[in-house]
């Protein structure tokens, strides 16, 4: 995978299974190891589905996710970039170990999704780039467990 | 994969089988059968996970979803989680508050 390669998907829900399918591919064709493929398709997976959800107004119809993916050192990093509003998953509150620890009748549902996201790949970024969100998913390569 | 699940009620147990990707978009299906199940008062919900090869939070909100839904006293099983799935139920304290288990053995 010497040039980058992306898609561009409308932003639904229908589209999670399109984007995890590519950076499965991505994965493969990379050498990156079973745990790590799956931890940079859930994270992107869940990155995904808060931008459809609260990134773009209800009204836009035009809506698109795009997705792309180089190899840069020993690493693949793959860029999820969508035109909604800016977010820093970042700056997200987390649950900590005692909302982690709550019974399920007890527990906020909120801020699983990024939680997940980021403990799923070896490095998470995010910029604002003009008008765009770029979220940035690393994970290495050619290492085992 | 396409996602797929099922309900079947057992004397008082509500059995749901999920098969491929458990996502945002298919997170609804599995919601809807939960919700169904709770109509018949079970006392136990057992999920049959062997063949689920993916889990977003979305699954994970709808066993949120089952234990308010249904109560705490219904006992709620995860069985057959293969590794990446396991872990996210570990990673999220999950394991805790359901029983994990490779083969279904009631207790």
């Amino acid at each position: 995978m010497a040039e980058p390669s992306r898609i561009t998907v409308p932003a639904t829900l229908e589209s999670l299974g399109r984007l995890r399918a590519f950076a499965r591919e991505a994965a493969e064709c990379a050498g990156v190891d079973a745990r790590r493929a799956y931890g940079l398709q859930l994270a992107l997976d869940e990155i995904a589905t808060n931008v459809v959800s609260y990134g773009y107004r209800p009204s836009r119809t035009d809506a698109v996710l795009g997705l792309r993916a180089e190899v840069s050192g020993g690493s693949l990093v793959v860029t999820l970039e969508d035109w909604g509003q800016p977010f820093d998953p970042r700056t997200r509150k987390l649950p900590g170990e005692e909302e982690l620890s709550r019974p399920l009748e007890e527990r906020e549902p909120g801020g699983l999704g990024i939680l997940l996201a980021i403990q799923g790949v070896d490095r998470f970024d995010y910029r604002r780039v003009g008008d765009r969100n770029e979220t940035v998913f690393e994970v290495r390569i050619g290492e085992g467990r | 994969m396409a996602f797929e699940a099922a309900l079947e009620t057992v004397g008082d147990e509500a059995r749901i089988t999920l098969r491929g990707e458990l996502d945002a978009s298919s997170a609804p299906q599995f919601k809807e059968l939960v919700e169904k199940a709770a109509t018949g008062g079970p006392q136990r919900l057992v999920l049959f996970v062997k063949e689920l090869g993916f889990m977003a939070s979305a699954g994970l909100r709808v066993l949120i979803f089952a234990r308010q839904k249904m109560g705490s006293g219904v006992v709620i099983y995860v069985v057959g989680a293969q590794g990446p799935v396991r872990s996210t139920l570990e990673m999220s304290g999950f394991h805790r508050s359901v029983v994990l288990q490779d083969e279904y053995t009631p207790t």
